[in-house]
């Protein structure tokens, strides 16, 4: 990937996350707030085998902010594996329910999924995989659409949360997304069409305002403030071979987003931004 | 109480079984069908294959002698009283599950 692709990604970023705060008029003076795709279930990391429930909302999740309608997905499956044993996919499309979801200041078309037991009886690892339908940014008049990952694990007996799905974006985990400490660090690898992307233009947010699945809705109540806008969204790059490392200095779910890694694909005529999300969860370390 | 156990490796354990240098896992499930399925591993991802797996009942005669298949799982006929699954992945690396605890 040359550097002048990687300088047309980071503009068209910009101008996203800018738009994004324009939506709403009291946000005019607040720019950067990411759009995140969230795959939201409340534990990453099961003792035993239960039903595993999952919201699929398009959101801004530090602030709780403006919520996006999310079309019918074009995928949504989730990957299972047992130890060395071979990977298997689930499709989970028949277990989509369409829902409303309240943000504070919005409602928004999205969905839950309530997947059977059986689904997820084995011990192991589950990556649920999500490709939502391309949503139309009106701000900038292109679509936007973010393959998105959660990795879950029963048992404590992992799979291959390390490799790549073969996504044509994905971010690939190079620590386990769901044995984080709280004030540990957490790798991952861009990846678009299987190579790294070099430089890639990363958005990272905290998980501010806890989802309630049942009440369809995100708690009003924020766990953190953040002291200034650039702490709301945290920007940074991959380095040179495509590779993430963060911080993680609370608990809970941390977004990561990797923002248009396939240059020149259109929707409908449109510009479309391919994005890629992995959500990973930290967990305080206590008695 | 979770039915599914981890056995914490004792030192003398990591000598004697250096192959597993690391906790057994075992999870077993009611098919409903009259018949369960063992799972087990261990926390390094390495397989269980051919290790061994016992049902025994509540007077301690071995109902079932078997051992885990090339996927690391076992499927046996639900015993009609009591009984427990013990997962043998050596001194240290034993995994026990009560009968009463399987469910589907």
């Amino acid at each position: 990937m040359s550097s002048s692709r990687a300088s047309q990604r980071v503009g068209a970023a910009r101008g996203r996350t800018a738009a994004a705060g324009l939506l709403l008029a009291g946000f005019a003076a607040t720019a950067a707030h990411a759009h995140f795709q969230l795959l939201y279930t409340p534990e990453a990391a099961l003792t035993e085998s239960a039903e595993i429930p999952l919201a699929l909302v398009f959101s801004h999740p530090f602030d709780n902010g403006f919520t996006m309608d999310m079309g019918p997905p074009e995928a949504f499956y989730v990957v299972s594996q047992r130890g060395d044993a071979a990977p298997r996919t689930t499709d989970l499309m028949q277990y989509l329910t369409p829902i409303e979801w309240a943000g504070v200041d919005s409602r928004a078309a999205a969905f839950v999924a309530h997947p059977p037991k059986s689904v997820t009886r084995s011990l192991g690892d589950y990556t649920f995989v999500l490709r939502p339908a391309p949503y139309y940014e009106s701000n900038e008049d292109k679509y936007i659409q973010q393959i998105t990952k959660t990795v879950v694990n029963i048992g404590g007996l992992p799979g291959h949360w390390d490799e790549p799905l073969g996504l044509p974006v994905e971010i690939v985990p190079l620590d386990k997304p769901y044995a984080n400490w709280v004030g540990g660090v957490f790798r991952a690898v861009v990846l678009a069409d299987g190579k790294p992307v070099p430089h890639a233009e990363i958005e990272v947010e905290y998980l501010n305002h806890e989802p309630r699945i049942d009440e369809r809705r995100f708690d009003p109540e924020a766990k953190a403030t953040a002291p200034q806008d650039s702490f709301t969204t945290l920007s940074i790059r991959a380095d040179a071979l495509g590779q993430v490392m963060i911080g993680l200095p609370k608990a809970g779910w941390w977004g990561i987003c990797a923002l248009n890694l396939d240059d020149g694909l259109k929707h409908e005529g449109k510009e479309l931004s391919l994005d890629a999300v992995l959500w990973l969860k930290a967990t305080d370390m206590t008695k | 109480m979770s039915r599914l156990k981890l056995v914490v490796l004792s030192l003398l354990a990591l000598i004697a079984t250096s192959a597993y240098a690391h906790n057994a896992i075992c999870d077993c499930y009611d098919n409903g069908d009259e018949t369960i399925t063992c799972e087990g591993g261990f926390s390094d991802g390495g397989t269980a294959v051919g290790v061994p797996l016992r049902v025994v009942d509540s007077a301690g005669k071995v109902l079932v002698d078997g051992a885990m298949s090339a996927n690391s799982d076992f499927k046996f006929a639900k015993p009609k009283g009591d009984f427990r699954v013990e997962f043998d992945a050596g001194a240290g690396h034993v995994v026990t599950i009560d009968g009463r605890d399987i469910e589907q």
